[in-house]
């Protein structure tokens, strides 16, 4: 079985699964989401934009824009 | 990516509109010292003050209220229960864990037993929800402080917040709305409660990545009242224009901010943190009676309510008038309902 990286993004409630490897900033991009509105989060780590995710990991796009 | 100011460990964090990234321990120095700066550039208060901290569950205030107490403030959570299925309950749930962690009790309204829950009054008034409830939290934000003999209302709106509100302000010329927009609203002799903004400087990010770092569990969804609320719109188009042009956002509001920025000018430019009470206090209203404010009006001397004897600007305060617009909605609700 194909091991690829899953992109999870729980406010939107999706998950994608994408070959990697791939920089944060290109994982953001294939998601259509701006890094200006979101933290990416491995576990209890938090990931700069430019890291290197590896197929088989999962990461957390965590949106941060709060409104009204 | 190394820490650029340690240069040793790995970077958690980066900052493009500060040209920097920072490991766990150099963010956390980093961003307590953005928010330190910012008190002291425009002495939003000072160490004797006591400061009420309304916190919502989210990553803004509950942040604001972890790094003023590590920076050794005096400090309680005020929490508003919105009235709001099921997102009021985890909110408040967050707010009760993260407390419980720093050995506090929040103080606690609750907008269902004050006879004004935000869904209801809304459709009651057919106003939109954040609108009804910018004056009703503004309104128990100073009344609990007043009553709690506080002498702060510390806000978690964030540099994002801010600047979006300054867009919004900016393209429909509501020259009093930016005379008024300021990180720090001076109280006046008791019954005006001073307000601040102390994360200013800080961006929704940095608040976000502080919080997940320093293991705080704040609500991540968002307010179901606010979907369609016009302030993401404006913070949208930032973001965009902050991606392409990092550090956009704070030269935009240090601007806005400058004191000779002719739009600053008007009754509420800044007073100075440690200012004694404003002279032009208002003999009319009884301190005793008083213990809120319609702050959305706050400009000039302040009269008594003729409702309810607090401080507004108008007749009655916009709070007070709010009640009436629901109390008559209920009533022609109910005779509708009994013919």
């Amino acid at each position: 079985m194909l091991r690829m990286i899953t992109v999870r993004l729980p406010q939107k409630k999706l998950e994608l699964e994408v070959p990697g490897p791939r920089r944060v900033m290109d994982l953001l991009a294939e998601a259509g989401v701006r890094p200006t509105t979101v933290i990416v989060t491995r576990g209890r780590n938090l990931l700069t934009k430019d890291h290197r995710v590896e197929d088989g990991e999962t990461i957390d796009v965590i949106s941060v824009v709060s409104g009204g | 990516m190394k820490c650029k100011r340690c240069r040793r460990a790995e970077a958690a964090v980066d900052l493009p509109s500060h040209h920097a990234a920072f490991c766990p321990d150099c963010f956390f120095l980093f961003f307590r010292r953005q928010v330190t700066e910012g008190i002291r550039k425009l002495r939003l208060f000072a160490p004797e003050d006591r400061i009420l901290v309304c916190v919502s569950g989210g990553k803004d205030s509950l942040v604001l209220w972890d790094v003023l107490m590590d920076e050794g403030y005096e400090t309680e959570g005020l929490y508003i229960d919105l009235g709001i299925d099921g997102y009021s309950d985890r909110s408040k749930e967050k707010v009760f864990a993260y407390a419980a962690t720093r050995g506090k009790t929040p103080i606690v309204v609750e907008l269902a037993k004050e006879g004004i829950p935000i869904p209801e009054a809304a459709r009651c008034v057919r106003m939109q929800e954040c609108s009804v409830c910018g004056t009703v939290k503004r309104y128990f934000f100073n009344r609990v402080a007043a009553e709690g003999k506080f002498t702060v209302v510390a806000t978690g709106h964030n540099l994002d917040d801010e600047t979006a509100r300054l867009l919004g302000n900016l393209l429909h010329w509501q020259r009093d709305h930016l005379a008024r927009q300021h990180p720090l609203l001076p109280g006046a002799g008791g019954v005006l409660v001073r307000k601040v903004k102390p994360l200013w400087r800080v961006s929704e990010v940095e608040t976000a990545a502080y919080g997940f770092l320093k293991g705080i569990d704040y609500v991540t969804e968002e307010c179901p009242m606010s979907e369609d609320a016009t302030s993401l719109v404006y913070k949208e188009a930032l973001s965009r224009i902050e991606d392409r042009m990092p550090g956009t956002r704070i030269v935009f509001y240090q601007g806005f901010l400058d004191p000779s920025n002719p739009l600053r000018e008007g009754p509420k430019a800044a007073a100075p943190a440690d200012a004694a009470p404003m002279p032009e206090d208002p003999p009319v209203v009884d301190p005793l009676r008083v213990t809120h404010v319609d702050a959305e009006e706050d400009m000039g001397t302040p009269r008594a309510c003729a409702a309810c004897g607090a401080p507004t600007y108008a007749e009655t305060c916009s709070f007070c008038r709010l009640k009436e617009r629901v109390r008559k909605a209920r009533e022609l609700r109910a005779t509708k309902v009994s013919r």
